[in-house]
């Protein structure tokens, strides 16, 4: 599996490259927005792992300007932010998942492995900024599908928050892991392409727009 | 600042497209300025040497700009009529006077001929005071004054006041990054048995000050603090995750000292290198995933799960319940 690293910080890099085992290879490092979206261009890699802040950007830039033309790459986003409104950001122009860079090296592995098949991955933190930006509101949405999360949806995310994993969560509420990975991808399509209200003014408040 | 480049436009023009030009900058409606033109009109005529000194004096688009003696001519009229109409006002030129060649030295001290632009303020007001020397003069000479005070020095004190601030952002961030991550990193380099729990600490110190909590006295506030407590103590990593926050009353308290005891037994007892905490609004979940217990063998004088976790809840009429297997790690649910 090719991955590419983008992070500013040299020491981080070096720490996440002596981390990655199985069989993930790291093709090339990128430590600016212009670097990256460059590299990734030319190496059209499985997956991105992505920092969300950048010396001269932020991470949703580089998701926004090489997702037209390299929709096969996936974003998976690192970062040791807590600002709720920087995960939202890169998570809504298209990463597949966010984990904190206190992650180990197994479970990053894992992560990226996951991401490349194609699945969401979803740390307890993003799992809790979720249901924070889909706290139940009064409805008052254009797109009813879109803007809010079914019961099911909000249970594993609950769930997700809680420190469980997908295997975990399948056997407690009686799904097969498959299912739950299938929930989980629907709360990332939702957050990607909802329009909600009640996101937006959530957005307002930690000033993202 | 910039000030606003004023051009006459073709486009409304109704004469020489000087009001338009104007209204076009100001964003107000051509008509408006046209008026204000023609009432100072009656004041003695200003209106209408202000419009030929605006028509000499402003340039129009895509045209050569206006040669040097013409924008001569142009102030010159916009100062007649400046005069006029003020004479047509009511006031008189001995305010005029004093006020015009202060204004200059203004003009000439935020130049660079300081010395120039001072005396000729310094003239300005010697000419007022000595052409107002009844007592109504002091009454005016001292607003003027302090306007030309606040004219000069305001953007220097502005800059004086920015910079002082930069310099003090500047060095309490030099003096918090010594107090805490050099000492951190010095300790390390000493001895780095204890590397990881000073690590974690210091790490938690740095965030809390980067990312402050939006409320303290909160319900959230209060098990990040737990946390903070556990992870100190036992030495390993307590995450915390919440969605929403509750204020602090008796009942919150209760799950949060029923949750601090749930986290320092996980520490104690789990094996577990990492605690997960997940707060909500009026629930608490602790999980591990450490080597779990069978609850049925946990000793009755064991007063930790029993009274400080489930009575503790119970008394505020909250539940608490223990999910737990050998070897599959260990959640503890507290629900108001």
């Amino acid at each position: 599996m090719r991955v590419v690293l983008v992070d500013d910080h040299d020491l981080f890099r070096a720490g996440v490259r002596a981390q990655l085992g199985g069989d993930v290879e790291i093709v090339g490092e990128a430590s600016s927005v212009a670097d990256a979206v460059q590299l990734i261009k030319s190496l059209d890699p499985d997956v991105v792992l992505l920092d969300v802040h950048l010396g001269d950007g932020s991470g949703d830039a580089v998701i926004v300007q090489v997702a037209p033309e390299r929709p096969g790459v996936k974003f998976l986003a690192l970062s040791v932010s807590d600002a709720p409104e920087d995960v939202i950001a890169v998570i809504r122009a298209g990463a597949r998942g966010y984990v904190t860079k206190a992650i180990s090296g197994d479970e990053l592995t894992d992560a990226v492995q996951r991401v490349a098949d194609g699945d969401a991955v979803f740390s307890p933190r993003l799992a809790g900024f979720v249901l924070d930006a889909f706290r139940t509101g009064e409805a008052t949405a254009v797109d009813p599908e879109l803007d809010q999360l079914t019961a099911r949806e909000r249970e594993v995310l609950q769930l997700i928050a809680r420190g469980y994993r997908y295997k975990e969560i399948a056997a407690r509420l009686h799904l097969s892991p498959r299912t739950v990975e299938s929930h989980v991808s629907a709360v990332l399509r939702k957050l990607q392409l909802t329009s909600r209200h009640e996101l937006t003014r959530w957005a307002a408040d930690r000033r993202l727009i | 600042m910039r000030i606003p480049q004023v051009e006459r436009t073709r486009d409304e023009a109704v004469a020489a497209g000087v009001c338009a030009g104007i209204a076009r900058t100001l964003s107000v409606d051509p008509t408006f300025v046209r008026l204000v033109f023609a009432l100072l009109t009656f004041a003695s005529g200003a209106g209408i040497v202000a419009y030929v000194g605006a028509w000499a004096l402003l340039p129009v688009p895509g045209e050569s700009e206006p040669s040097g003696r013409r924008r001569v001519v142009g102030i010159v009229l916009l100062v007649w009529s400046a005069i006029l109409a003020t004479g047509g006002l009511g006031l008189s030129n001995s305010v005029l006077l004093p006020l015009l060649v202060a204004s200059a030295g203004v003009v000439l001290l935020r130049r660079e001929s300081r010395l120039i632009g001072l005396a000729l303020i310094v003239i300005g007001i010697v000419i007022f005071v000595s052409n107002n020397t009844r007592g109504s003069a002091t009454t005016l000479l001292a607003p003027g004054a302090v306007a030309v005070a606040l004219i000069v020095a305001g953007p220097w004190a502005w800059r004086l006041a920015n910079e002082r601030a930069r310099a003090e952002e500047r060095a309490e961030l030099a003096a918090r990054v010594h107090d805490s991550v050099l000492q951190t990193l010095t300790l390390i380099q000493k001895d780095p048995s204890d590397a990881r729990r000073l690590a974690r600490r210091q790490e938690r110190e740095l965030r809390s000050w980067l990312y402050p909590s939006i409320a303290s006295g909160t319900l959230v506030d209060a098990v990040d603090r737990a946390a903070a407590e556990i992870e100190e103590l036992h030495g390993v990593r307590v995450e915390v995750v919440h969605t929403g926050d509750a204020p602090l009353e008796e009942r919150t308290q209760a799950l949060v000292l029923a949750a601090r005891e749930a986290m320092a037994n996980a520490a104690r007892h789990s094996g577990a290198d990492e605690i997960s905490v997940f707060v909500e609004p009026a629930a608490v979940y602790v999980r591990d995933r450490g080597h779990g217990f069978d609850p049925e063998a946990v000793a009755a004088d064991r007063r930790g799960l029993s009274e400080s976790i489930r009575g503790r809840m119970e008394r505020v009429g909250g539940t608490a319940k223990i999910t737990t297997a050998p070897g599959e790690g260990t959640e503890v649910e507290l629900c108001l």
